[in-house]
């Protein structure tokens, strides 16, 4: 079994209280102690004195696969000016192209890049996990794992009506093994059925969707309990109501209080938390300080942020309201798409410009979460990708945390309105690099409960990545030095190396998961497709890894 | 694994003859073969039951002369590492996975991709990167649609089981009725079978679909017409085309077919943008979806692949070491006649029944070759062919159906002869 020895590195593993000058050791693709012998030799040893040591990159929230990504990939080729993507030398390497909905492989190589390791993509309908398998297959070297949308799913909302909890927590325990899935996504819930039903949409917890005769605060809370009482590694994923809408600030945190007494995390965080009237632009201000402070005083929640960058993307999401929102809005190109039982979803282009002060506004306010949040542990970095920016972006964002300069230089080319509106420029705070590997490696893995990523304790995933330090934070997390996959170095000094295939992580939930027949009744009756045609192959999974949860570990 | 004599029955095999992709089939093998195919339609019987392997043909040839498998794969190999112009074409009739491996192929060698079909596709794909489109799962159709609208199309014929297990008789959540509940409309240049069983029927020449959906749309719309001018670019009288928007705006969740009516080349590219645009438009106060209704084998499945893949779902070219989207340049029509092809790879499909006598002429002056089933029973001269199992009924994998759900294959019998991933597989490791 190959050894390598990361040798006088400047260790950032917060998880373990490491912040200073250590070994790092990987043997069979873990991290074990150092050996007792020290004239043990390492098989591979770099020499990391004066680089900087820190797990790969853990991203909790991101659109990777599945036909909604795959739609616009195909619907934007006027971005195909932004670039492509070579065949690198590395054995069984492939081309992509990139913009801001990179290809399969693509997407794979260019996280390696940017040193992370593991992504979730955050909203599979669980009849498109068949093809979001198959898209892993093509993801290459990363880890990758999906949640499942389940907050308008026609059998969840029967037995919410119904109050059959017990059959409610079967169907998920069924539902995560049969789409080969790793946790439950909460997407506006009845929100998108009540769209799709062509009434509109909820605007409070308390709206009723009609036909099923529940509410969002009904479908919202008994899926967390299903999510809790199945102790599945990940919590509830919640995007809630209103996203998006000036003022929708008060219903997050309604439904903060409303999730009292479950875990749960909140998507993209940044596009909940506004002030204003919906329908008038006039009053939009940001509203992060107090939605921040509940969240600062309430442990079993945590957030990823969705910050906004300038420049062009592709909005695309489940909650297939904002879809036409944004069409009507913006008056560009829109792919919709509903999903039979289950959800819908929505992709338009948009371009955030830095002299709109709403976008501008958006930029701040995402800022302000990551600096108002105290505790790094319970904030996770993420644009939402492609939604709020590309992944790639992530380098920009650790600039604009570290350096609160920097930080100002950009908000006072803004409009004005950030400023009278935002509370940014009055926040001194500035990242330290310990908070920054929190908020982007090992805060992520706990919130999914990967108690094997996003730290280097023994028995850790030999996930590293080598920093050469910098002041210009930007460049510095741009371009690692070294990625190291399962102690194999995967990207050295910006060159791909290696193109190993990466794992599929997957939950394989305990207890009865043997789909009940009212499950299969059901199903006959409704679907379009056969019941044993649903649940996705083994053989489909790409190189999978059950987890078990919480705070468990993987196994093969 | 041919098990003569014994018989067996493969339940919820899922069927590639129309588009429809029925997987409920009950699959019946007797002696190995397979004599029956339940619930399957005429179309659908026929496809799994009369097709016989093998025959007697040689399973894999040279120059037309039977070879050895190895011998093929290491000059298929030579030639298409040898190449400096490659096409890869085809790849319709196959799964997701055979799709996987030959764009590996592809992108190794630097070929065009070009689908079989890809000429009726082209103009639809450029309406939907213009516009977007707005559509759905066959399920929402089936438990939701209560305005279902076939344009230039008629299932009764070429996709007997649609009307019956998506479109119109199924009983669904919110339409509890099944037929009744649902109005049936057709719009086409002629009466079919379909407009014989709809509730409304409108009759409206090829060449004037584009004008008569762009009135629709302003009569959505509620903009105001002149119906002189109406009438004259429709060729059809105003009643009749408000009679037509009304039932559309009537509808709670509408769903509307098309297929090919609309044509190649910009002028098919306008009138399906148009289609695009008036469904789009018709999202206010209800819902109002727009589907194709597929094609025999797996065309949405390669579409699929190339998408993640490529970044488009047609018309790729890796010539410059990275896939670049060529519209109307990446084909193997386009390369043919610009005579800059020399070498192509034929994966799962016929160029016969997809190119003119002319392109087929200029085809038999390049090294083919062929991984079809049947290839090697093919009349014309092939630098290789190699004879696969048939993806549904010899072969397993993965199909996509024409909304983008996948679903698995059953083979119910073997062939004997390898799938045509094993021969990619194995011509893309000796690249």
């Amino acid at each position: 079994m190959s050894r390598l020895r990361i040798a006088g590195g400047h260790v950032v593993d917060p998880s373990n209280g490491v912040d200073g000058p250590a070994d790092v050791w990987i043997e069979g693709g873990r991290v074990v102690e150092a050996p007792a012998d020290p004239d043990l030799r390492a098989d591979r040893t770099i020499d990391a004195r004066g680089y900087v040591v820190m797990p790969a990159g853990v991203d909790v929230h991101c659109h990777i696969a599945g036909p909604k990504v795959d739609a616009a990939r195909v619907l934007r080729p006027e971005e195909a000016r932004r670039g492509s993507m070579a065949r690198s030398d590395a054995p069984g390497a492939r081309s992509g192209t990139l913009g801001s909905v990179p290809s399969s492989f693509s997407t794979g190589a260019k996280y390696a890049g940017l040193g992370y390791a593991t992504a979730v993509d955050a909203a599979i309908a669980p009849l498109g996990a068949r093809p979001a398998h198959h898209e892993f297959r093509d993801t290459p070297i990363i880890d990758k794992a999906f949640l499942v949308l389940l907050g308008n799913n026609h059998y969840v909302m029967d037995r919410i009506r119904q109050g059959e909890r017990g059959r409610l927590r079967s169907f998920v325990a069924w539902l995560l093994g049969a789409t080969k899935g790793f946790g439950v996504k909460v997407v506006n819930p009845g929100g998108v059925e009540t769209w799709k039903q062509g009434r509109g949409n909820v605007s409070t917890l308390d709206d009723v969707v009609p036909h099923f005769e529940v509410t969002p605060r009904q479908i919202l809370t008994e899926i967390a309990r299903a999510v809790d009482d199945l102790a599945l590694p990940h919590p509830m994923h919640l995007h809630g109501l209103n996203l998006g809408l000036p003022g929708n600030a008060a219903t997050t945190l309604e439904t903060l209080r409303a999730l009292d007494g479950h875990r749960a995390h909140l998507a993209h965080i940044q596009f909940h938390s506004y002030g204003g009237d919906p329908g008038d632009l006039g009053r939009f201000d940001s509203q992060a300080g107090p939605l921040a402070e509940y969240i600062n005083t309430h442990p079993d929640l945590t957030v990823d942020v969705g910050q906004v960058l300038f420049g062009e993307t592709t909005s695309m999401t489940a909650d297939a309201a904002v879809g036409q929102f944004l069409h009507k809005v913006l008056g560009r190109k829109w792919v919709s798409h509903d999903v039979e039982l289950e959800t819908g979803c929505g992709v338009v282009p948009i371009t955030y410009d830095d002299k709109n002060a709403v976008h501008a506004l958006q930029w701040a306010i995402g800022l302000e979460w990551y600096l108002r949040v105290d505790d790094p542990w319970r904030i996770a970095m993420s644009t939402d990708h492609p939604n709020g920016g590309s992944f790639l972006a992530y380098p920009q964002i650790i600039a604009l945390l570290m350096d609160r300069g920097h930080r100002l230089d950009t908000l006072n080319r803004l409009p004005e309105k950030v400023r009278t509106r935002s509370g940014l420029g009055d926040l001194s705070r500035e990242y330290t690099l310990s908070e920054i590997a929190i908020i982007t490696r090992a805060a992520p893995a706990r919130m999914l409960g990967l108690a094997h990523k996003g730290h280097l304790g023994p028995g850790a995933d030999g996930d590293v990545t080598i920093y050469a330090p910098d002041d210009d934070k930007e460049r510095m997390f741009s371009l690692p030095r070294y990625l190291i996959k399962a102690g194999e170095v995967i990207l050295d000094d910006g060159d791909l190396r290696l193109w190993p295939e990466g794992r599929t992580l997957h939950v394989a939930p305990e207890g009865d998961i043997e789909a009940d027949g009212d499950i299969a009744e059901w199903f006959e009756a409704s679907s379009s497709i056969a019941f044993a045609n649903y649940p996705v192959r083994d053989e489909e999974v790409a190189n999978g890894l059950a987890v078990d949860g919480p705070a468990g570990r993987g196994s093969a | 694994m041919d098990e003569a004599g014994e018989s067996r029955i493969v339940e919820h095999s899922t069927c590639l003859a129309c588009g429809c992709l029925c997987d409920d089939i009950r699959v019946v093998v007797e002696g190995g073969r397979v004599v029956e195919a339940g619930n399957a339609c005429a179309i659908g019987r026929p496809w799994f039951v009369s097709r016989k392997p093998g025959e007697g043909r040689p399973p894999v040839t040279i120059d037309g002369r039977p070879a050895g498998r190895d011998e093929a794969i290491g000059r298929a190999a030579a030639i298409l590492r040898g190449s400096k112009a490659p096409v890869i074409w085809g790849l319709s009739g196959t799964t997701v996975e055979a799709v996987a491996s030959a764009l590996a192929i592809a992108d190794r060698i630097g070929a065009v991709v070009d689908l079989a079909g890809s000429a009726e596709a082209a103009a639809k794909l450029r309406a939907f990167q213009r516009v977007g489109q707005v559509s759905a799962s066959l399920g929402e159709v089936k438990d939701r649609a209560d305005v279902v609208v076939f344009w230039g199309v008629d299932p009764l014929v070429t996709h007997p089981r649609h009307w019956e297990r998506y479109s119109v008789e199924h009983r669904g959540r919110f339409v509890p009725g099944g037929r009744a509940d649902r109005t049936v409309i057709v719009v086409d240049s002629e009466l079919t079978e379909t407009s014989r069983s709809a509730d409304l029927f409108v009759r409206v020449a090829r060449d004037r679909q584009a004008e008569m959906l762009t009135v629709l749309r302003s009569l959505v719309r509620g903009v105001e017409i002149d119906p002189g001018r109406a009438e004259r670019a429709t060729g059809v009288p105003l009643s009749e085309l408000e009679a037509l928007a009304d039932r559309l705006k009537k509808a709670r969740y509408g769903a509307l077919f098309s297929g090919s009516s609309f044509g190649r080349g910009s002028a098919g590219a306008g009138a399906y943008e148009a289609l695009l645009k008036l469904v789009s438009d018709l999202n206010e106060g209800r819902r109002f979806v727009t589907l194709g209704l597929g094609g025999p084998g797996d065309g949405a499945g390669a579409s699929a692949v190339l998408g993640w893949q490529a970044g488009a779902s047609s018309a790729v070219d890796y010539g410059e070491g990275y896939p670049r989207h060529l519209p109307g340049e990446a084909t193997l029509a386009a390369r043919l006649e610009a005579g800059e092809v020399d070498a192509v790879l034929i994966v799962a499909d016929d160029p016969a029944a997809h190119l003119d006598a002319g392109m087929i002429d200029r085809l038999g002056t390049v090294p083919a070759i062929v991984v079809a089933p049947g290839a090697t029973g093919w009349p014309r001269p092939l630098a290789d062919a190699f004879d696969v199992a048939r993806p549904g009924i010899e072969a397993g994998g993965t199909v996509a159906r024409v909304d983008g759900v996948m679903l698995p294959l059953r083979p119910a019998i073997s062939s004997g002869l390898p799938t045509d991933r094993d021969i990619l597989d194995a011509i893309g490791a000796s690249v």
